[in-house]
């Protein structure tokens, strides 16, 4: 039989310069997960590397990239975090479609998507919240705003959300700060291996 | 790492009692079955030998949310109807208390029996049954490969900070002058570790990552006994059992 | 030496580019290496000598995006008619990082060894076998148990060089793979290679620094700006009047038989320690 000539990357599901990016970007949510939580923040900073992984390979990729860090984050931090794995997934796959529709190569674009990505967070985190956790993950200051809230308006579901609201919208603000940062310092020598929906100015 | 019977159970075997005890907890009516899984669980944690550490995690992250529970199913959950005390500013719901009761058991079971899985196995056996198995050895790769980046990523930010510290630049004192210093710090670890992907990528390709065709072999040796099959089918059939009793006790109901 | 006539690798007018970009990286590259050579390739830092060797092991054009002329044929076989994999086990690479060449899916270095065994599915009794034979050859015998992440800089370069060679390659291309070492560590390492290079495996080996290069390489190519400038023997390389001008440094024995030939002590530039040595012997006869 004669062997035919045969690109390594064609016949596989996900390319292994795609795959590699995938420890290295959890290992970037979960040093941003874990410093927020030894620090005790009420932040996560989770999802530097799901942002970047949204860039450079894509929504899918940027949404399992988002469930294995919650995995992990459960492993090695606290288990609290394991439902929230699909919220993650969730933030990932908008993210990188909102990429994908071009919105990463201008600020207002990247402004519309870290809005988005907020209400996202806000809505899924909320159902998990009061679905899995029947209102608060643990004893924290947001858990506490719940309680406060819920003592007043007796709602379960928007005391959950107003809190989570305002707490995402801090945590996606500074993590898109700094995404966009890093992605406007990789060099084009990194980039054009990927075929990444990035930058205007080409 | 000690040698027993619950550290000798092929990870697979560990691996599906998440979900099987975690599912039949949920589906199962009340919380008897939950409480009971529970207890399997714990005594498989004593087995190991990690039970001290086992109850710690459980206590730690049990209580807050117990007390969460508490206040805010019990005393707010709308489905309240019966009242079992008037605490005067808010009254204890009976509803709310057994739903509370119910997750809890249900989270307790989830996470003790992942914690058990996550500490009684090693990590290269993990890949190395995934690869057996043929569920995709990438997966095995994207775990194990994550799990080793982030020491190697802490290291990396170790050398930057004592670089930093050795040029003057502060990095310790208050939380905000931390996270002030550290952010910038995270930058070029996340650049770099970025950058390096590309030379890792080379690598496994060269060493037949992504060879097709072949069944790949370990150098890990995982058992996987009659004993572990046994226990997996009969999971399986228990899962099974618990649904179908539960959704006759539904119907019948 | 025991360099044979046989073609191992021959490079076709080949050339590339990289997306994006204007500029080949490496273009109209042509030259043989023959089986058992110590082939050295020497440039300035961005002349083309990763690019070079990717494309000897089949990583461009088939790991890397970008565009392509000519061929590069292994062991009489063009290069992209064999997966990347296939063809490591004709010709392995080895590069300058080495933290870079871990699998980061094995927690000792005996599993780290096996690893592109276990992916070519061999058997587990041979992969024992490989591994204690290679863990010999790269003097990491002690270090089988640890873990690969815990080890310095030259006991990594090792492990991740004895986990190339584990393939048992014929043709070993090494990309300034001493580069981030400590003297001591790129010692140890030059040892292997030389060790290696005797038993008959093929070497290709790039360097900024000449130094030692100028000691074991049998020819030499020499690069610029993406450009090949000549293939020849070192004696002939560390001649040329334009090493400066391409960013080289001339070794420092070839330094001192071109200050001796200047002199008048030798007669030709061309480097031979016997040589050397007689001449100057008799200069010392001399003065006595
Ligand atoms: N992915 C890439 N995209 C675009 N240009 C690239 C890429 N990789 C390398 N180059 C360019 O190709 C040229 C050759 O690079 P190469 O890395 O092969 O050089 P080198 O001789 O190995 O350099 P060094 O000594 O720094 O390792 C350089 O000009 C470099 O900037
Ligand atoms: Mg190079």
């Amino acid at each position: 039989m004669k062997r035919q000539g045969r690109r390594v990357n064609s016949g596989s599901l996900i390319s292994t310069k795609v795959l590699v990016l995938i420890p290295i970007a959890v290992g970037i949510n979960l040093l941003g997960g874990t410093l927020c939580s030894t620090l005790k923040l009420p932040l996560f900073l989770d999802m530097i590397g799901t942002i970047l992984v949204a860039c450079l390979s894509g929504p899918w990729m940027a949404g399992l990239c988002g469930l294995l860090t919650n995995l992990f984050l459960s492993v090695v931090a606290n288990p609290i975090y394991l439902p929230y794995a699909f919220v993650s997934f969730l933030c990932g796959v908008v993210t990188g479609y909102l990429v994908k529709m071009g919105l990463f190569k201008s600020k207002l674009g990247v402004v519309i998507i870290w809005l988005t990505c907020s209400l996202v967070n806000t809505i899924a985190a909320s159902l998990i919240t009061v679905y899995v956790y029947g209102g608060a993950s643990g004893v924290n200051s947001t858990s506490l705003a719940t309680i406060a809230l819920l003592a007043t308006t007796k709602k379960i579901f928007l005391s959950v959300m107003s809190t989570a609201m305002i707490e995402n919208l801090l945590d996606k603000a500074i993590v898109f700060i700094i995404a966009y940062t890093i992605i406007n310092k990789i060099p084009s020598h990194f980039l054009n291996q990927y075929s990444p929906n990035l930058r205007s100015d080409r | 790492m000690t040698d027993n019977w619950v550290r000798r159970l092929n990870p697979k075997t560990k691996l599906l009692m998440i979900p099987v005890f975690g599912i039949a907890t949920i589906v199962s009516p009340g919380m008897l079955l939950g409480l009971f899984l529970l207890l399997v669980v714990i005594v498989m944690a004593w087995q190991a030998n990690i039970i001290k550490k086992f109850l710690q995690t459980m206590i730690s992250f049990g209580i807050p949310i117990a007390v969460m529970l508490f206040i805010i199913q019990g005393l707010y959950s709308p489905q309240n109807h019966t009242y079992v005390a008037n605490l005067g500013f808010a009254k204890l719901g009976l509803e709310g208390l057994m739903y509370g009761g119910k997750l809890l058991v249900t989270l307790l079971v989830f996470m003790g029996s992942f914690y058990l899985f996550n500490k009684t196995i090693y990590s290269g056996e993990l890949a190395a049954a995934l690869i057996k198995s043929s569920l995709s050895d990438k997966g095995g790769y994207l775990i194990l490969a994550s799990l080793n980046v982030v020491p190697q990523m802490k290291r990396q930010l170790q050398v930057i900070k004592e670089a930093q510290e050795a040029r003057g630049v502060q990095t310790g004192g208050s939380l905000l002058t931390r996270i002030k210093v550290f952010i910038p710090l995270m930058g070029p670890v996340i650049l770099s570790s970025l950058i390096d992907t590309q030379e890792r990528g080379m690598a496994l390709e060269l060493r037949g990552f992504d060879l097709k065709n072949v069944s790949k072999t370990s150098y890990i040796q995982v058992v996987d006994t009659k004993l572990d099959k046994l226990f997996r089918i009969g999971m399986l059939l228990f899962l099974i059992i618990v649904t179908a009793f539960s959704i006759y006790l539904k119907v019948r109901r | 030496m025991k360099v044979s006539s046989k073609d191992v690798i021959s490079v076709n007018n080949f050339s590339f580019s990289y997306p994006q970009t204007k500029k080949p990286a490496i273009s109209s590259m042509n030259f043989t290496v023959k089986e058992g050579e110590f082939f050295c390739i020497v440039g300035a830092n961005g002349a083309g000598k990763s690019t070079l060797c990717d494309s000897l092991v089949g990583l461009i054009p088939q790991y890397f995006l970008g565009t392509t002329k000519g061929q590069v044929l292994v062991n009489g076989q063009e290069t992209t008619k064999q997966t990347v994999a296939e063809l490591s086990l004709e010709i392995g690479l080895v590069f300058q990082n080495p933290f870079n060449q871990l699998s980061y899916t094995t927690s000792t270095v005996a599993e780290e060894l096996a690893y592109g065994l276990g992916n070519h599915g061999i058997p587990r009794s041979e992969m024992l076998d490989r591994v204690a034979a290679v863990a010999k050859k790269m003097r990491i015998e002690s270090l089988l148990d640890r873990d690969p992440l815990t080890l310095s800089g030259g006991q990594i370069q090792r492990v991740a060089f004895g986990s190339t060679y584990i393939l048992n390659p014929s043709i070993l291309v090494l990309d300034e793979c001493t580069t981030q070492l400590d003297p001591i560590g790129s010692e140890e390492i030059f040892t292997i290679i030389k060790q290696l290079n005797d038993e008959g495996v093929t070497v290709v080996m790039t360097d900024t620094e000449t130094e030692r290069l100028s000691m074991y390489a049998d020819r030499i190519l020499l690069l610029d700006n993406g450009l090949q400038m000549g293939v020849d023997k070192p004696q002939a390389i560390f001649a040329r009047e334009d090493l400066e001008k391409l960013n080289i440094s001339t070794p420092l024995n070839y330094q001192l038989t071109q200050e001796l030939t200047k002199i008048g002590i030798l007669d030709s530039p061309e480097f031979n320690q016997d040589i050397i040595l007689e001449k100057i012997k008799e200069v010392e006869n001399g003065y006595r």
